[in-house]
């Protein structure tokens, strides 16, 4: 499938408010054969496919984000509304496909009359007509089709049915459509929008009373029960209750005390879950790449093009895989949660605390999926209508601690405590997690206080979101949308990290490339080593890090961390594999890596004053270092991207850095002072 | 006039009018709550902010400032 080549054909955009079955629907029509791309010149993210070929008829379709009014409320709803006008490489679509929950009509009729008043051409597919008959209703669609003056059509996306007629109602209403153009479709006026959409919903609520009609309850005594209804029979429409068992699981799951409870313990079982499960599935990606990086080695011999090959092309492109089985499952589990209906919850709870601090219950997903890793976090925190609040939520995001940090912290976790008490090591991971959140916390209270100079602009901070009724996720939406986030993530952060690793096994290579050495007595593995040694002690990067010594003296440490922190701005785990260079740990499948690497860090001391270089004190200042330090160039290119200038990314490389550098020297010389080495 | 944040859990309401005035006043339309409605406080979180209200068949979550701006009766 080429979509770039189909520019020609007919395009068909997907509109609808969330939850009202249009990505159900997406699905079907596309038989999950779909591409997540951007909408040119923003990164707001926007699937699209072809018409699957069973339903012969060849049209492009485009799902759109969930959109509950053509007036816009935040960053991504203003470029979903305004691609419907004109989208950068479609134009405007031929035709919009409405999906309407019939069991929440009159709040999904309102994109409907607003598209019909701004004369798009559209047509109505209704949904959840199963809710709306255990509700004991039913829908007259002709009559709604009349009363709308748009063709409407019943479907149900997960068994299909309606929706080959649908598609060819669609193909009828393209071939004799009036041409669309810019000129044809209007603005919403914006200016008495209030008025406006007080006088949409009585026109809506007035279609409503004629196309609903009751059905005879089945249950006659039930029926009797419900008081209301007897004492006061136009009260209210029947249909409009809530799910009764959703309002049974809110009583505990949004309990006063055991909401935070529960609200705790879920998100306990997402991050353990997101170590415990991927930890095997990345020691095979780990040692599958030290396999093949060790094969093509012996393989290509010992000369500048197998060390390019296996160290900077093969074990780059394992420093880019090696994250994805994390990635997958944080999001596997954050689909879950989402299609439970879970997630809008949490965002509820959390609101409250978040706005102390500046923030949004909207900044609560992005957030967690700063754990995995910041630039989709950045992205998502596109649904935060506030301009001020989202800015926040950037500004603090690259505090939250992202998988790239993992390998290191496992190594210095490694160093400190011995192997038999890996428990140790365990608590010592969830203190830099806590730590990590309360930084960011405090952080975010203290830009709040200088919020005027450091984050300039002003608008109205709000909260208002719909809390779905719970049901069971469908893993197959799930899955299908995890798979293309990880491929996404590949795509996108993959080019970027391997560049780096090829650049940086250039600057470790070069230019002394095959240095002179005694060669007398040493085994080919020890030649090799001393001439890896030797190399790159005289290479670029050891002349680069010679340059920072300076700075990195009052820290207790020398240039060859240096080097590799300078290289970790790469990507963090970039850092492990430049020490493992410098300290000419090669990946040899037959030692455990890990080991090999802490007895060299052991052995190393600081040239010329017989000091050790790795201490406690340097071990547990560069977990700090790692916290704070915004060491990620990807990072930053993407909050300039999110914020629309250098403002933010250069003050956030600036006060996370220089924060990371000050309480480094203050845990370091703090520690010594204490006691410890 | 007696503003939506003031229900009491499980309470019932008719809304009378939005505060036009109030900067959220629209997003609060667009979500459903018009005059007329009848809504329900079906939740409150540990800190009474945000409230959940039920809304034409649905449940929305609206922080209580925003709330106020929808008079009942």
């Amino acid at each position: 499938m080429n979509i770039q080549t189909e520019v020609n054909i007919p395009h068909i955009s997907l509109v609808g408010p969330p939850n009202s079955g249009k990505t159900t629907l997406f699905n079907y029509l596309s038989g999950k054969n779909y591409k997540t791309v951007n909408y040119p010149g923003a990164t707001v993210e926007y699937s699209i496919c072809k018409l699957q070929d069973k339903f012969g008829y060849n049209a492009n379709v485009i799902d759109t984000p969930g959109l509950i009014s053509l007036l816009p409320g935040s960053p991504d709803e203003e470029i979903s509304i305004n691609s419907l006008y004109s989208h950068p490489r479609f134009g405007t679509p031929d035709l919009i496909i409405v999906t309407v929950d019939t069991s929440q009509l009159s709040r999904h009729l309102l994109i409907v009359k607003q598209l019909l008043s701004c004369h798009f051409n559209i047509i109505v597919a209704l949904t959840m007509l199963d809710i709306l008959k255990r509700k004991n209703y039913d829908i007259d669609s002709e009559k709604l089709s009349s009363l709308l003056n748009c063709p409407v059509i019943k479907v149900d996306p997960r068994t299909g049915s309606g929706v080959i007629e649908l598609i060819e109602k669609v193909e009828t209403l393209v071939n004799n459509k009036v041409p669309l153009n810019k000129e044809r479709t209007s603005r919403l006026d914006e200016r008495d929008s209030f008025n406006d959409l007080l006088a949409t919903y009585r026109e809506i609520e007035a279609i409503e009373n004629e196309v609903l009609i009751k059905i005879s309850p089945i249950n006659l005594t039930k029926a009797n029960k419900r008081l209301k209804i007897l004492i006061n029979p136009e009260a209210k429409i029947e249909c409009k209750e809530i799910d009764r068992t959703t309002l049974k699981i809110d009583k505990v799951l949004l309990h006063k005390v055991w909401g935070i409870f529960f609200f705790f313990i879920i998100m306990a079982v997402t991050f353990t879950s997101i170590f415990w499960l991927a930890e095997p599935l990345m020691n095979m990606v780990d040692s599958l790449f030290g396999f093949l990086s060790a094969a093509a080695f012996n393989f290509l011999g010992n000369n500048w093009f197998g060390d390019f090959i296996a160290k900077g092309i093969i074990s780059g492109t394992g420093s880019v895989l090696v994250f994805v089985p994390q990635i997958l499952i944080l999001f596997l589990i954050l689909g879950l949660l989402e299609d439970s209906g879970y997630l809008a919850r949490g965002a509820m709870l959390i609101d409250k605390p978040l706005s102390r601090i500046g923030l949004n219950g909207k900044s609560f997903v992005p957030m967690l999926s700063g754990f995995a890793c910041a630039i989709p976090a950045m992205m998502a925190t596109r649904t935060i209508p506030n301009k001020r609040e989202r800015f926040l939520t950037i500004f603090i995001l690259p505090l939250m601690s992202c998988s790239a940090r993992i390998p290191v912290y496992a190594l210095l976790i490694a160093f400190l405590f011995p192997a038999d008490k890996s428990w140790m090591g365990g608590i010592m991971l969830a203190c830099i997690y806590i730590f990590s959140i309360v930084s960011s916390v405090a952080v975010a209270g203290i830009i709040n206080k200088f919020k005027n100079t450091l984050i300039k602009t002003e608008d109205n901070s709000s909260f208002i979101l719909e809390l779905p009724a719970y049901r069971k996720p469908k893993l197959k939406v799930v899955v299908t949308n995890t798979y293309h986030n990880g491929k996404h993530y590949v795509k996108k952060a993959g080019p970027i990290i391997l560049g780096f690793s090829i650049i940086l096994w250039f600057l470790t290579y070069f230019p002394n490339t095959s240095p002179k050495i005694d060669t007398g007595n040493l085994t080919k593995l020890q030649l090799v080593e001393s001439q890896n040694a030797a190399r790159l002690s005289s290479s670029y990067a050891a002349e680069m890090g010679k340059l920072i010594q300076p700075a990195m003296k009052p820290l207790g440490m020398d240039w060859r961390v240096g080097v590799s922190l300078i290289a970790a701005f790469t990507a963090r785990e970039v850092f492990v594999s430049s020490l493992a260079l410098i300290f000419k740990v090669t990946d040899d499948i037959n030692k455990d890596f890990q080991n090999s690497m802490i007895t060299a860090m052991r052995k190393a001391e600081i040239d010329g004053t017989g000091q050790k270089l790795f201490t406690t004190s340097t071990i547990i200042g560069l977990v700090v270092f790692f916290v704070f330090a915004l060491q990620c160039l990807s990072t930053v290119a993407v909050s300039r991207k999110e914020t629309g200038g250098w403002r933010i990314p250069l003050l956030q490389l600036l006060i996370f850095t220089s924060t990371a550098y000050l309480l480094t020297f203050i845990t370091v010389n703090g520690l010594r002072a204490l006691g410890f080495s | 006039m007696k503003t939506a944040a003031e229900l009491k859990f499980g309470e019932t309401g008719i809304i009378n009018e939005i505060d036009e005035s109030h900067p959220s006043s629209r997003r609060v339309l667009e979500f459903g709550f018009t005059p007329g409605q009848e809504i329900e406080l079906v939740n409150t979180s540990l800190f009474n902010d945000p409230l959940a209200f039920a809304v034409r068949g649905t449940i929305i979550a609206i922080r209580k400032g925003e709330a106020d701006c929808i008079k009942i009766t």
